[in-house]
């Protein structure tokens, strides 16, 4: 009895060991952007407010339309917002617009905190939800997979992903880059998808495109008019970088625009190395059984010859 | 080990007015809970996609694993550290890990807005290994059936002192079969808080830019290790105060001083670990900033640090001292954990949150069914050790038993005086 559970843990131990050697590096590797991942560029200089990316947005992903909502909510996943400054901008103006939708993080924590990967990176999920291209670098929700259990909303720093809090059957409602509006036959990247509100922007305002080319463009434009624009590229880098990026005018703080003030690296950068260092891939919860089972079975031994020999004399 | 400290059922009225209350205010919470499925979780609470979790996450499920943490360091305190002396508090602490546990996985499902889809995380292949609340639920889920296997002992010593022959001998089969795995089954029971009540912490990390810098750090798995082992001390500490009071349970006024010397040393060891971190982290100036964030990290420093004093001084010796103190470490380890998950989490300018009297009712419901549990099983299986004399038994205890025992039927008569099975 006793060797056989010796070679046991023994045998436990050997495997934990095996399982943690091909993987040498305990913290996880910051993520780049796919070459062929898709976004979009914002200028906050060229929205006029008109709303029509939010119509359009509403009528391609069939959501309600009751007047121009504020904030996104589960029946608005994009939304444009007046946004008054806190100091006026370089031009003198005293607020700006601003569009809000799904960041499409690069390294995105939603992703890093969904249990079962309902939401994750198109083509990068545990199953394909249907047509699924690796690399596009869309993040998309599978209702099959969700259960609802809304860590997405409490790790996304930038508070996109939304609940259906007033149905039975909720669903978790965020931009998925219009997708569905991908045209077939296309090449580009409107092959993968076409965002409809990217479609109907009268001043171009809001364009759609590889990360790549939006972001060579967003610094061309940058280049070509450094009074008009702010020096940051919301997006570029912030966090581990987003796929939709955000020019803002001279003199306007990001802040101001209600965006958070991100850390360099992706908080599911930090998470992820914190919460999986200890365990050493596997070895550590197998050393701990190990050596708890040998200290209890050891303890338990010595107190039953200590209940015999106290038993003996009698 | 003498018959005396052996554990056995307390007897009594199974429906007493007590009982009515508690099942009263969970039938208050299944109604809710009921509305909540055909209407949504809206419907009933004040959740909002800023504060998703409400204070159903953070206290259904963070506080009372937390309390039921009892269990976990109760357990390796005894078996760990061989401090066989704390046996008879083991059978208590386990019973109110496995309801704490069992109701906070309770109230994640209610919590859940798609449940059905529940059936996945049966597939270790479709898990998403980066997420740590996966770790936490698959960990929870392994941790509650164990807990209940910890308690089937209690089953077992009750069938094997049933008069019934049957009974009596397939308890003691069972029993002694059970007693040979359970360094295996307790290893088990070890290694699985470990796992996900540091996870519990962790969960909060990737909200980074979201809570605030004086409670966000990368030591927060560390720091929720930690006070589960103070709160489910302190825990302990009080129930076994409360049993004494209702049940003439066996107190060790040795055993309970030093439960209480080494929650002294947790509570210090968090408050330290705090102050080390905010210090290595160049964050001690936030503390100059007067501020809503500054009164609660002031209120749960002097929470954690009142009772280490009352510990590791000589009061220690008065129980009143040892119970109020044991009540300050759970308050002090649940206010901590609550101001991490929900007080110090800022969702942005647009969202607000208070909870419901629906959200609150079903709290305050999942307490009640919770300790209803702990008084029914208690009356019914050998889990409490009781210093002596018989508690009078009723007609309602006899009738939901379901089993008659001659001790029952006469009171005052002595039963079960049987000498130890394995």
């Amino acid at each position: 009895m006793r060797p056989s559970r010796r070679s046991f843990l023994k045998g436990a131990l050997l495997a934990g060991t095996a399982a943690a050697l091909p993987h040498p590096a305990l913290g996880r590797e910051e993520k780049e952007p796919e070459p062929e991942a898709v976004g979009m560029l914002y200028d906050s200089t060229l929205c006029l407010g008109c709303g029509g990316c939010v119509a359009a947005c509403k009528e391609s992903n069939s959501l309600p339309y009751e007047g121009e909502p504020k904030e996104l909510d589960c029946t608005a996943k994009n939304v444009v917002k007046t946004r008054h400054l806190s100091k006026p901008a370089a031009d003198g103006a005293t607020q700006a617009f601003v569009k809000r939708q799904c960041m499409h993080c690069v390294d995105p924590s939603c992703v890093s905190v969904c249990m079962l990967g309902a939401l994750h990176k198109e083509g990068e999920g545990k199953r394909d939800s249907g047509g699924e291209r690796r690399g596009t670098g869309i993040v998309l929700w599978d209702k099959e997979l969700c259960l609802g259990c809304r860590y997405c909303q409490i790790a996304c720093a930038y508070s996109i992903p939304k609940f259906e809090w007033k149905k039975a059957v909720p669903r978790i409602v965020k931009c998925e880059l219009c997708r569905h509006r991908a045209v077939e036959g296309a090449s580009g990247p409107q092959r993968v998808a076409n965002p409809a509100c990217c479609e109907v922007c009268p001043t171009g305002a809001v364009i759609y495109g590889r990360r790549a080319d939006l972001l060579a463009e967003a610094r061309r434009r940058r280049a070509g008019d450094p009074a008009r624009y702010d020096a940051k590229i919301f997006g570029e880098t912030d966090a581990g970088g987003t796929q939709v990026l955000y020019l803002a005018a001279a003199g306007v703080s990001f802040r101001d625009l209600g965006f958070p003030t991100m850390p360099p690296k992706a908080p599911a950068h930090l998470s992820e190395t914190v919460s999986h260092a200890p365990y050493l891939h596997g070895l550590t919860p197998i050393a701990l059984y190990a050596a708890a089972a040998a200290i209890i079975r050891r303890n338990r031994r010595k107190a039953d010859e200590h209940a015999r020999r106290s038993k003996d004399p009698r | 080990m003498s018959a005396h400290l052996r554990p056995r059922p307390i007897g009594g009225p199974l429906l007493d007015r007590a009982m009515i209350t508690l099942l009263a205010l969970f039938g208050i919470a299944e109604g809710v809970i009921t509305w909540r499925f055909i209407a949504g979780i809206g419907a009933v609470s004040n959740m909002n996609d800023g504060y998703a979790w409400g204070i159903w996450e953070p206290v259904n499920v963070v506080v009372f694993t937390g309390i039921g943490a009892g269990a976990y360091s109760v357990g390796l305190l005894c078996y760990l550290l061989n401090r066989g002396q704390y046996h008879p508090l083991v059978r208590p602490a386990v019973l109110l890990g496995a309801i704490s546990y069992s109701l906070g996985g309770a109230s994640i499902i209610v919590a859940l807005g798609r449940p059905w889809n529940m059936f996945w995380l049966a597939l270790p292949p479709m898990w998403n290994l980066s997420s740590v609340l996966l770790e936490v639920a698959v960990c929870v889920i392994a941790y509650v059936l164990v807990l209940w296997v910890e308690m089937l002992p209690a089953v077992l010593d009750g069938a094997a002192e049933s008069p019934s022959p049957i009974r009596s001998a397939w308890g003691k089969r069972w029993g002694a079969r059970l007693a040979r795995a359970m360094p295996y089954i307790i290893a088990l029971a070890m290694l699985l808080p470990t796992m996900h009540q540091s996870s519990l912490g962790g969960l909060m990390i990737v909200a980074g830019p979201k809570l605030h810098p004086l409670w966000h750090t990368p030591l927060l798995p560390l720091l929720a290790l930690v006070s589960c082992l103070s709160m489910g001390l302190g825990a302990v500490v009080v129930l076994t105060a409360l049993m004494r009071h209702a049940w003439n349970a066996k107190h060790d006024h040795d055993l309970l001083v030093d439960v209480c010397r080494v929650n002294g040393g947790l509570l210090i060891l968090f408050a330290g670990l705090r102050f080390a971190d905010l210090a290595s982290s160049g964050k001690l100036e936030l503390l100059t900033v007067p501020d809503f964030f500054l009164i609660f990290f002031v209120l749960e420093m002097a929470l954690f640090l009142v009772p280490a004093f009352m510990f590791l001084t000589r009061r220690v010796e008065d129980q009143r001292v040892r119970v109020l103190g044991g009540a300050l470490a759970v308050l002090s380890g649940a206010l901590w954990r609550v101001d991490a998950f929900l007080t110090c989490y800022n969702a942005g300018e647009s969202f607000r949150y208070w909870p419901s009297w629906g959200e609150i009712s079903v709290t305050v419901g999942m307490v009640a069914i919770g300790v209803a549990l702990f008084i029914t099983v208690s009356r019914l299986l050998p889990v409490v050790v009781v210093q002596d004399t018989p508690v009078p038994a009723s007609l309602a205890a006899f009738v939901l038993s379901g089993m008659p025992r001659r001790d029952r039927a006469e009171p005052g008569k002595k039963g079960r005086s049987v000498e130890p099975t394995g």
